[in-house]
């Protein structure tokens, strides 16, 4: 494993008596996209929060990019919040520019890079509009190119896909992947599972303010046995025997996971049962099914809802 | 890491920026005039409907020779004072009986009379309670007396005309530069006050706006906390030493080039410490004012999340304030007693304190004392209060410490 960007153990935080985080282990290696999955309040942000030094912990320590003090590396690190803040006057040049400056990079190396990102993103005829005048769309847009034109070392994006459209989606994909080819350490936050399978390599799962699960996402999926589909011609017959006990039927279509005795057995079992095969897959199991299992039925259900951002609600 | 000032400067510079070039900086050149326009416009109105008021009537009941004298008398008063400094006098019809007249007139709510004069010069006779004697007795009694040596001299062909002063002029007399210097030293302590009040809420308004579109948490995020309240500190203080400038350019720019200013104050007057070490004070003085208070306020606003639940907070602060500055008033007023000294030595009220002492005293010393002092607490004060605001302001919770470094070094 390379270096670790970010090192946290047993972060513990409450607010008003109420512990919101009980106690995160975190490691995101260099250069990697790491995401962390959630329902709202489980205590992402809170997290990502005590990582930056926004607040500090009650207990636990971290460490980003090497330094125990987290602002020290205030200069090689973006954070876009998940309340996105920006100053309603401000051209979008001069805001950008404004962002590089707060960490440490000279305003007129920061109006120049932030004409250059506007530009290379089809922004160019809004390089002197004001914040106010622009969509909440591209207002996150503006606020994502201020988190990295300092070029940091470390982007913290705080559920960066919420409130935007499924292009601006799809662009905010393609730039963290760019981002971390360059060989900059992605993290961000999310209630959406897709976004983390599509682009993590290593995942936390989080809920109730307590980890359930970090590592690689295929080490999640592994947690679950492959899922067997099967149809058969016939409806009853010996080779019901041979199923596990969880099969469950539904609309004719058998759904269990892979018996531990592995695929010879089972279709030695359906073939002398007579069961007459019409349809038999083995489908590897995605993040979704790996996080109810890894989080619960009802951490998956509150995943589904939207966060308070999307809903417009200032936490 | 961004140093502390560095990461304040970015901050005290954007906030600068935006501040002087929006509508709340107009506003608060403009501020001053309207205040000062209203103050003095309010008290002018104000004294002159209440002396008026106040201003007892007297009823003349009596011959029309009396009558005549009595008024004569009265205008010969108030052609060397004013008006408004002697009883207005009304000449009512004797009727049989004076004294049941006397007493009718009084209880006769239209009229609102507050005593009546009967019988002759030589037997004068003032119905009305006793209360009117300190002040309408008293005044009474001179007209009275102008009218009795009036008509004594008549009556004799004595003519004795008053003489008019020889003037010698001296640039300026003791009395009269020490009770200018006292409306001085008021005045600057109110316009400090004011300015300062004015800043404060400004701040705390613009903090409450970046909480509410969460810019605070990107700066929280970007640089510590500290530099966040000494950048917004540092920049209000720019955006008020900016508005001072404008209007000290302004007004000295009157002064010098159209005369106008320099009709009104024919003599000029100086502070006692002299105007280059007074300007230098002043300055000093209002940014360990503003300092003080702005760190409260910041420190204070930070806990509120809306302008509405700010004013709630911030209305103890402002009677607060208040009262601070009716002690440093102490000052100027010479009461003698320990509140001056009070006044003095007390953080919050020191600066207003000093600055009325740069008026009406030459000492330089005291200044130097009170600088260190002020500065001492300035630095105490935007200690405590950034840890305050740390905590509240991102409600980061946890121990509030005033030496986190030392706390995480432990740890």
């Amino acid at each position: 494993m390379a270096g670790l960007a970010i090192e946290a153990k047993g972060l513990v935080k409450s607010f008003d008596g109420k512990e919101a985080v009980k106690g995160i282990d975190i490691a995101v290696p260099e250069g990697s996209i790491y995401g962390i999955l959630g329902p709202n309040g489980a205590g992402k942000t809170t997290t990502l929060r005590m990582l930056l030094g926004i607040i500090e912990p009650d207990r636990g320590t971290r460490t980003l990019l090497g330094h125990e003090r987290p602002l020290e590396a205030a200069r090689i690190v973006g954070y876009l919040p998940e309340e996105r803040g920006l100053y309603p006057a401000m051209t979008t040049k001069e805001a950008i520019a404004f962002m590089g400056a707060l960490r440490g990079l000279p305003l007129d190396v920061g109006r120049k890079r932030a004409e250059i990102l506007l530009r290379e993103n089809g922004l160019g005829d809004y390089v002197e509009k004001p914040i106010k005048s622009l969509s909440k769309g591209m207002a996150q847009t503006i606020q994502l190119f201020g988190t990295i034109v300092h070029k940091p070392k470390l982007v913290v994006l705080d559920e960066p896909f919420s409130g935007l459209d499924a292009i601006n989606q799809g662009r905010l994909e393609s730039l963290i992947r760019d981002e971390a080819a360059a060989g900059t350490t992605v993290i961000f936050s999310t209630h959406v599972i897709h976004h983390a399978e599509r682009l993590c390599e290593r995942i936390a799962i989080i809920a109730g303010g307590r980890i359930r699960f970090e590592g690689l996402v295929a080490e999640a999926r592994d947690r679950l046995r492959p899922q067997v589909r099967l149809k058969t011609r016939n409806a009853d017959g010996p080779w019901r025997t041979s199923l596990p006990a969880n099969a469950r039927e539904t609309n004719g279509i058998w759904q269990f996971e892979l018996p531990a005795g592995g695929i010879e057995s089972l279709l030695k079992g359906l073939m002398d049962g007579g069961a007459g095969i019409e349809e038999l897959s083995i489908e590897r199991p995605g993040l979704h099914d790996a996080f109810v299992a890894i989080a619960g039925e009802a951490a998956a259900r509150e995943m589904d809802k939207p966060s308070p951002t999307e809903l417009g609600v200032a936490a | 890491m961004m140093g502390l000032f560095e990461a304040a400067w970015v901050i005290a510079r954007r906030d600068f920026i935006a501040t002087v070039y929006s509508r709340t900086f107009i506003i608060f050149l403009l501020m001053p005039a309207f205040l000062f326009g209203m103050t003095y416009a309010a008290g002018q109105a104000g004294e002159r409907a209440d002396r008026e008021a106040q201003q007892a009537q007297v009823a003349l009941v009596a011959d029309s020779q009396v009558v005549t004298a009595l008024q004569q008398a009265r205008a010969s008063l108030v052609a060397n004072t004013s008006d408004l400094s002697f009883p207005r006098l009304t000449a009512v019809a004797p009727a049989e009986h004076p004294d049941v007249q006397a007493r009718a007139l009084l209880a006769d709510e239209s009229a609102a009379y507050s005593a009546v004069f009967t019988g002759t010069l030589d037997r004068p006779i003032l119905t009305g309670p006793e209360k009117i004697d300190e002040n309408v007795g008293r005044r009474m009694r001179l007209i009275l007396d102008q009218a009795r040596t009036a008509t004594a001299l008549s009556n004799a062909h004595i003519s004795v005309p008053s003489p008019e002063f020889e003037r010698v002029l001296t640039a300026e007399a003791a009395g009269n530069l020490h009770s200018v210097r006292h409306v001085m030293a008021r005045i600057v302590q109110i316009v400090i006050f004011t300015i300062t009040l004015l800043l404060a809420t400004m701040m705390v308004t613009n903090l409450i706006e970046e909480k509410s579109n969460k810019v605070i948490e990107v700066l929280a995020a970007s640089a510590p906390l500290d530099s966040v309240f000494l950048g917004k500190l540092i920049a209000t203080l720019g955006v008020s030493l900016l508005g001072i400038a404008l209007w000290a350019g302004i007004l000295g720019g009157l002064y010098l080039f159209t005369q106008v200013l320099s009709n009104w104050i024919s003599v000029p007057v100086a502070p006692a410490i002299g105007w280059p070490i007074f300007i230098i004070l002043a300055f000093l003085y209002f940014t360990a004012n503003f300092l003080l208070l702005g760190a409260i306020f910041l420190s204070v606003g930070a806990q509120a999340s809306s302008v509405k639940e700010i004013q709630t907070i911030s209305m103890p602060i402002t009677i607060a304030q208040v009262m601070v500055m009716l002690l440093a008033g102490t000052v100027v007023s010479a009461t003698g007693g320990i509140l001056p000294w009070v006044a003095y030595v007390f953080p919050l009220s020191s600066p207003l304190s000093m600055l009325a002492l740069a008026v009406q005293s030459e000492s330089l010393w005291p200044h130097l004392l009170g600088l260190a002092w002020q500065f001492l607490w300035v630095a105490i004060f935007v200690r405590v209060a950034s840890v305050m605001f740390r905590h509240t302001v991102m409600k980061s919770g946890g121990k509030i410490s005033l030496f986190p470094g030392l706390r995480s070094k432990k740890a």
